[in-house]
């Protein structure tokens, strides 16, 4: 893969600048877009930097200036505990971003590159990991960073008190770590883990400072201490956290722009729940940056010529409807194929995400270099749904409309997330559930707060569901399709919703994520890539899932941000390189 | 009361479906591990049966312990202390400027004929229907994005207080004017305004020093009950405001079944309305004529 001249998106201030990380979609010819589409990809990637760059800005300085202090809003919740090795969701990420870094990044490609690691080696086996860490960086409680504070972090995060569950998934396979010497940290593994590398950019295995993590819990919940840019400063609970600089920064990620402390001077980062309030604060000049921008507020900042929007899909899975084939009628691949193409999602998805959102054929995101589109499989097709269920035994219809069969009506189940499914894509549900009609499904939707949904899938009482996951890499593939996902644990807790059992996509999944070095290059990366696609094939041609689009996250930001962009990891915003031009 | 309260929260809220550990845990993105779910049952007492929770925590809050937050990570004590501020000033300063409005309107447009009248029942009726969610966003529109004078989230100084005072003060402004108004015209018709106006009091007199004073007797009384619906509204304009406060505390903790939040942040509500009822009581007595003119019988 080409390397790009320069990951950094700069923002243009005067026109609207839609920052396009996507794949290019496959046209009319239904061809596997892996590495050639990236190729392609990353190609035209290198033609809209130009373009971006190119464009002038108006009025101000072109320099970046130090100082002043930027307002977030969130539209996430507020997080109960600050140190994502807690637990670790995506709204502890957004802002732990700003002030904990971890061993190594993503560059715009989706390659690893150097970060608090400067370099790493594994064993032939694939069973034994040396990071080399950078030089004369120390946490901002003035602690340094060694090996025994990686080892440490390790320890935090494999700590069933800690309560680490992202991060503790993402270090199932590693058994031991040591300190080579202050500068080289050993990991020691079960397995070899070709996900490793991809596990370790995440933000829930940042690197904290071995000190502040010997504090209580609440101590370092409320402010934990870091390598980052930013500092936690305070946080007063349901109003701001206040993020102040590190004047003594010296980490950045090899893909930063500039070196040295960051631009601005304070970050106060704020919760305002509604997305009207929000959008109407970033108007009214309240705040600077806002996110979770929903799709009538993105048209009408693409409208504006004072607001710019980052788009920036987030890694792992794409957002798509899962059918539980694990029980009827969704046992059977021809109702699962009919129930996805008597679906018309093109038309709703234009018109409920208004040109926000572009249609997905993939199981994963599409800023995933291994994903595999196959727009062939996903047509709404009614005609094609009507026959493949007067085949399956589905040929009846009741009084409703409805098909039967035996005389059970031809139902499904689908409950929904109030706090994972934004307005739009429940919308979207309801024209899914209008349009399966006409075929003879009687899709049912409730809506539910998020420990309700949880229960009803733990109970097994669903027949499609749609959950997000995110996650670096095509593993997460592994987390959602292999059976060992399934079964319960005692918790009722499982990932794999659409209940899929089939022993050889097991054995591919388990196969390339234990492929012997987890390099993004060479032989073996092409056995890791050939293998991933294959086991996409299978979960696609299976018809087990109905992709939507990717995991939306939009960012508006107001006149005066400069320099801002996603980090490649998770799509968490990164301030280090902006600054005010006001 | 209050242990009736505590009781009835607890079982609502635990008798919903969803399971607080998978919510403590969850949230977007994450991926919780059973592992971590175990250890978050056990330490929150969430693996025993049901009733020995309720009895633990009808226990510590006969002790005066409020429990400590599944989610927050915090005693629900400090945490009901920190975010109460928010909510009593919002609570106040809109029972105030209903208030204000509605004397106003009532008022203004009592004994000025019939055109008079219906205008302000009309504005009444209007403000009392006003569901606080459209209230809040159409001023939104208004005053932050057409005419940027006032911002949509609060600030640290006092500018951010007017929109939500607003919106909680316009429909309670409604209320409290249709019963002022009615008692008032009852007032003005009644004996004791006739005998004052014989005794040569002006209009403005009679309506100040006498009809007000008897009209605003169920208002006050009425007081008490809109304080508890201003606590109310506060859940939703907290929300869109983004604003500190007990409202968005008690929203959070239902959406992931924080019990001792939801209980905490309820029976302090519920002490706050007993305490305002005894209030309103005290008020409706000091502004009770009727003692007064007993004893002032002579003078007036």
């Amino acid at each position: 893969m080409p390397q790009q001249a320069s990951p950094v998106f700069p923002l243009n201030r005067t026109a609207f600048v839609k920052r396009d990380r996507r794949m290019p979609r496959p046209g009319i010819v239904p061809s596997r877009s892996t590495t050639l589409a990236a190729l392609a990809g990353a190609a035209a990637l290198g033609l809209a930097l130009t373009g971006c760059t190119s464009a002038a800005s108006s009025g101000g300085s072109d320099e970046p200036t130090s100082g002043g202090t930027l307002t977030y809003a969130s539209g996430d919740a507020e997080p109960t505990c600050l140190d994502p090795h807690v637990g670790g969701n995506y709204p502890q990420a957004l802002v732990s971003s700003q002030f904990l870094e971890s061993l190594v990044s993503l560059d715009a490609d989706g390659a690893i590159i150097p970060w608090l690691a400067d370099s790493w080696t594994v064993s032939p086996d694939g069973l034994s990991w040396e990071f080399t860490l950078k030089d004369g960086v120390t946490f901002t409680d003035g602690t340094p960073l060694d090996a025994a504070a990686v080892q440490a972090n390790i320890a935090h995060l494999q700590d069933p008190e800690t309560g680490s569950s992202t991060g503790y998934l993402a270090l199932a396979k590693v058994t031991g770590t040591e300190a080579v010497s202050d500068s080289v940290v050993r990991l020691t593994l079960a397995q070899p883990d070709s996900a490793l590398l991809e596990s370790l950019a995440q933000p829930w295995l940042a690197i904290e400072s071995p000190t502040a993590l010997m504090r209580s819990q609440d101590e370092n919940c409320a402010a934990p201490v870091g390598t980052g840019p930013f500092i936690v400063d305070s946080w007063v609970k349901q109003n701001a956290i206040t993020l102040v600089r590190n004047e003594d920064y010296s980490s950045p990620p090899a893909d930063a722009e500039h070196d040295g402390p960051a631009y601005l001077e304070e970050i106060v980062w704020r919760f305002i729940p509604d997305s009207a309030s929000r959008y109407a604060a970033l108007q009214a000049g309240e705040v600077d940056v806002i996110d979770n921008a929903q799709p009538d507020t993105i048209s009408q900042a693409e409208a504006s010529d004072t607001i710019v929007h980052l788009d920036a899909p987030r890694p792992g899975a794409s957002n798509r409807i899962e059918l539980n084939s694990g029980k009827a009628p969704f046992n059977d691949a021809a109702v699962r194929e009919a129930f996805i193409r008597s679906a018309n999602i093109d038309d709703a998805v234009a018109s409920l995400f208004q040109g926000s959102a572009e249609r997905s054929s993939s199981a994963l995101s599409s800023v995933e270099p291994l994903g595999v589109s196959r727009p062939d499989l996903f047509d709404y097709d009614p005609d094609a749904a009507a026959k493949l269920l007067d085949g399956a035994g589905w040929a009846e219809k009741d009084s409703d409309g409805y098909r039967v069969k035996d005389g059970v009506r031809l139902t499904v189940v689908f409950p929904v997330s109030t706090n994972q499914s934004i307005p739009a894509e429940q919308s979207l549900f309801e024209q899914i559930q209008a349009t399966a009609k006409e075929t003879g499904f009687d899709v049912q939707l409730t809506k539910l707060d998020l420990s309700s949904w949880y229960t009803a899938l733990g109970s097994n009482a669903y027949d499609a569901v749609s959950a997000p996951y995110t996650k670096i890499g095509p593993d997460v593939l592994r987390i959602l399709f292999h059976s060992d996902g399934i079964t319960p644990a005692p918790s009722g807790y499982f990932a794999n919703h659409a209940q899929v059992n089939d022993p050889e996509l097991d054995s591919l999944l388990t196969e390339a994520n234990q492929v012997s070095t987890g390099s993004t290059n060479g032989g073996d990366a092409d056995q890791r890539a050939a293998l991933y696609e294959d086991a996409q094939d299978l979960i696609l041609e299976g018809f087990y899932i109905l992709p939507l689009y990717d995991q939306q996250n939009h960012f508006l930001l107001g006149t005066a941000v400069e320099g801002a962009r996603a980090l490649p990891t998770v799509s968490t915003p990164a301030f280090y390189d902006a600054w005010l031009n006001r | 009361m209050l242990w009736a309260v505590a009781t009835v929260t607890f079982f609502a809220v635990r008798l919903i479906p969803g399971d607080p550990a998978e919510a403590i845990l969850g949230g977007p993105g994450s991926q919780t591990s059973p592992e971590a779910l175990a250890a978050v049952r056990a330490e929150y007492g969430l693996d025993q049966p049901l009733l020995v929770q309720y009895l633990q925590q009808l226990g510590r809050l006969a002790t005066g312990d409020l429990g400590r937050s599944y989610a927050l990570n915090m005693d629900v004590g400090p945490l009901v202390l920190s975010q109460i501020g928010g909510t009593l000033v919002l609570a106040v300063l809109s029972l105030a400027v209903a208030w204000l409005i509605a004397l106003v309107l009532a008022t203004w447009s009592t004994g000025r004929g019939r055109l008079a009248a219906r205008i302000g029942t009309g504005l009444e009726i209007v403000a009392a229907a006003l569901p606080h969610f459209w209230l809040a966003t159409t001023l939104i529109v208004v005053f932050s994005v057409w005419w940027g004078v006032l911002p949509p989230i609060s600030t640290a100084d006092a500018r951010g207080l007017v929109l939500p005072v607003v919106t909680l003060a316009i429909p309670l402004a409604g209320f409290l004017g249709q019963v002022m108004r009615e008692s008032l015209n009852t007032a003005l018709e009644s004996p004791f305004v006739l005998s004052a106006r014989a005794r040569g009091e002006s209009d403005r007199g009679v309506l100040w020093r006498h009809a007000l004073r008897h009209a605003a007797l169920p208002a006050i009384s009425l007081s008490g009950w809109a304080f508890g619906s201003l606590i109310s509204g506060a859940v939703v304009v907290e929300t869109i405001f983004a604003r500190p406060g007990l409202g968005r505390t008690l929203l959070n903790a239902v959406t992931v079944r924080d019990v001792p939040v939801v209980v905490g942040v309820v029976m302090v509500v519920a002490l706050a309305y007993i305490l305002m009822t005894i209030v309103t009581d005290l008020a409706s007595g000091l502004a009770d004529p009727r003692p007064t003119e007993i004893g002032n019988g002579g003078l007036s």
